[in-house]
């Protein structure tokens, strides 16, 4: 039987592969990173029609930043942003793609053919589910919650000292 | 289980377009595109499990926090390392970069 959750995941997983397809396959940057942009809602829509409401709304939100950073990156640093110049920027497309082709074919294999067991039919209400998340960071995951949290500061503190131009008293 | 595997085939195809992406650009921020959308793919594979198989465990949920903490440090080391590498020869096309080969 099709259910309106089997739609709602295969509309907005197309999507989302729609999107992801067309990063790669316009020669304006910034379509790239608005295409991006799309694909990563439409996966965080995936998780709200999964019933992961905290997470999907989490992903639209983190992504919908980060996107429109990485734009303004790519208007900063492409010497074509607008693709004008229809620039060709790929190399070895036929390894790439039979890379790319292989893999999918692997997990879509492996998925179809696995023993997933008993599937579940309920999950706990959005609120329940937030107060389970929170348990399960404050008692179980606390370390690793706490590991992401140093890692994104040495992440911060590395990107600062990687893009720190080289004074010349520093060179000697 | 219709749903289980319809979620995993959409996220199977995103990991190989973003595997396609990563392997065939030239360009910093575009293999960096391709990296994220084969971290979206196995977000997507995450949330499926906790949802289809295990809605009690919710340590997979906290593995999606991993995995969207190492695509926000993904593109924050990402971008410094393409800033720097801007300043020092004026262009983020990893076809040029040859000396970083070992």
């Amino acid at each position: 039987m099709i259910s309106i959750q089997l739609i709602l995941l295969i509309i907005f997983g197309l999507a989302a592969i729609w999107f992801g397809w067309r990063v790669f396959m316009t020669s304006s940057m910034v379509r790239s990173a608005l295409s991006l942009l799309g694909s990563m809602v439409a996966i965080g829509i995936l998780f709200l029609v999964m019933e992961a409401e905290f997470l999907g709304v989490l992903q639209i939100m983190m992504m919908g930043t980060e996107m429109s950073i990485m734009a303004i990156f790519m208007m900063m640093y492409m010497m074509d942003p607008g693709g004008l110049g229809n620039m060709d920027m790929s190399h070895q497309k036929n390894v790439s793609i039979v890379a790319g082709v292989a893999v999918t074919i692997l997990i879509t294999g492996a998925a179809l053919f696995a023993d997933w067991g008993i599937i579940a039919t309920q999950v706990p209400s959005a609120h329940e589910q937030n107060r389970l998340l929170g348990m399960e960071i404050l008692k179980r995951s606390m370390m690793i919650f706490e590991t992401a949290g140093v890692t994104i500061l040495t992440g911060m503190i590395a990107s600062i000292a990687v893009a720190l131009s080289i004074k010349k008293s520093m060179e000697k | 289980m219709e749903l289980l595997i319809t979620a995993l085939i959409i996220a199977a195809v995103l990991f190989g377009i973003g595997l396609y992406g990563a392997l065939s650009q030239t360009n910093l921020v575009m293999i960096m595109m391709g990296i994220e959308l084969m971290l979206g793919a196995a977000m997507i594979n995450l949330v499926a499990f906790w949802r289809y198989l295990h809605p009690e465990a919710f340590s997979l949920q906290m593995f999606v926090l991993v995995a969207m903490t190492v695509m926000a440090l993904e593109g924050a080391v990402g971008f410094a390392i393409a800033t720097q590498r801007f300043r020092t020869s004026g262009t983020v096309e990893m076809e040029e970069s040859a000396e970083l080969k070992g």
